[in-house]
């Protein structure tokens, strides 16, 4: 197909736009390339475009909408003094508004408790940021030490709890329901061979009067939790 | 509405190149719409096409009423050249040379003939397709196509002579 300068004016937007016949767009690219008149206008018309569909898209005026409205509508009513105060509380009355706010002070009082506030003898000074830090602070270091001496108790009644089973031959695991295919075995030991059955009598004496002795001396021992362990040994 | 808005807004501003008008014309734009809704048929078109037929008449209404008022100022004098490679090339700020581009191709854009610059403006700004064009500007789908593509070479004829080369 013989392609002309004056074509590829007219029919450039339908090239760019890809609405040419199939041949007639070979045609054209074809032509383009050879001429030296036509490809600086398909390469300036598309540089054109595109600076055209990068221009940014921009925002509204500030009030624009409000403008808008006040010209169709007409201007809103202005209300001064008690009408106002009394529109406000409407305002803040709705259901959206009283759940943030009730949130907003849950979490205040929060807050505030965990600083370390009295709320028995409350005093302003305790409300000062410097003793809302200190009281802060103060809290969390004592729930940091509360929460190690716990996991540490824990661990303890946990260690001794192994013991006993271990020397009583039952399941190391608290509901000793998973069968453990080696108990024969004295997880300590690795020579294979076992200890005698006396010995194992002696030192179970002597685990139990230690654990009597620990669960006078440690506190989270003394409780109920102690005395399922004790109790619940197989004698 | 703050859809229908903006996007009035834009091309009232790619049209006249001032951001005043641009408002004052997209709120006159509103309060005919306000008035006339009563005249929308659902046959003429969507309801976006009828607000951006309704736009264009008063752009152009616009345009008549302040032709006398406008005063030309010759492409030489007024308008904002490029500059070129090598200096452009030493600005690290690419997003202060993508503005200023910007404002050549604005520029450009307000240089068209109005009936060139609508159909521009619809066609590459506002991603129309020829059949709703042709429905906002009440015109053959012939004249149309001539009008972009005259519109779009125009353009580009006025970049270069910008010095707006493409790269």
């Amino acid at each position: 197909m013989n392609w002309t300068c004056e074509q590829t004016e007219l029919y450039l937007t339908d090239y760019l736009d890809g609405m040419l016949q199939p041949e007639q767009q070979q045609a054209f690219a074809l032509h383009v390339k050879g001429c030296a008149r036509c490809t600086p206008l398909v390469s300036s018309v598309t540089h054109a475009i595109a600076g055209l569909r990068a221009l940014p898209e921009l925002e509204l005026p500030p009030r624009f909408v409000y403008n808008v409205l006040d010209a169709t509508l007409g201007p809103r009513e202005t209300i001064t003094g008690w009408a106002a105060v009394r529109a406000w509380i409407r305002g803040i009355a709705s259901p959206r508004f009283a759940y943030g706010s009730l949130s907003l002070a849950a979490t205040f009082l929060m807050l505030v408790t965990i600083s370390g506030f009295n709320w028995k003898k409350p005093k302003i000074a305790d409300l000062s940021p410097v003793n809302i830090y200190r009281g802060t602070n103060r809290q969390a270091h004592l729930a940091y030490a509360r929460s190690t001496k716990y996991v540490s108790d824990l661990r303890v009644v946990y260690e001794i709890q192994s013991k006993l089973r271990q020397d009583t031959g039952l399941p190391t695991n608290n509901e000793g329901v998973a069968p453990d295919s080696n108990q024969q075995k004295d997880p300590g030991r690795t020579d294979g061979t076992n200890p005698a059955t006396p010995r194992q009598q002696n030192r179970a004496n002597d685990t139990n009067s230690h654990l009597q002795m620990l669960a006078q001396e440690l506190p989270v021992l003394s409780g109920r939790f102690c005395f399922v362990l004790i109790e619940g040994r197989p004698r | 509405m703050r859809r229908h808005s903006r996007r009035i807004f834009n091309i009232c501003y790619r049209f006249t190149g001032n951001r005043t008008e641009a408002e004052d014309l997209s709120q006159e734009v509103f309060l005919r719409v306000y008035r006339t809704v009563g005249s929308y048929r659902s046959a003429y078109g969507g309801f976006a096409t009828w607000m951006t037929s309704v736009t264009r008449n008063l752009l152009i209404d616009h345009y008549r009423r302040t032709k006398r008022d406008r005063i030309t100022d010759s492409l030489d004098d007024s308008m904002p050249v490029v500059e070129n490679k090598a200096s452009s090339a030493r600005r690290p700020d690419e997003q202060a040379l993508l503005g200023e581009l910007s404002s050549q191709v604005q520029f450009a854009l307000t240089k068209l003939s109005p009936e060139l610059r609508e159909a521009v403006v619809l066609r590459d700004l506002q991603q129309l397709d020829y059949s709703e064009i042709q429905t906002v500007l009440s015109v053959p789908e012939g004249t149309v196509k001539s009008r972009i593509n005259r519109g779009r070479i125009e353009l580009a004829r006025i970049l270069q002579q910008m010095g707006v080369r493409a790269s």
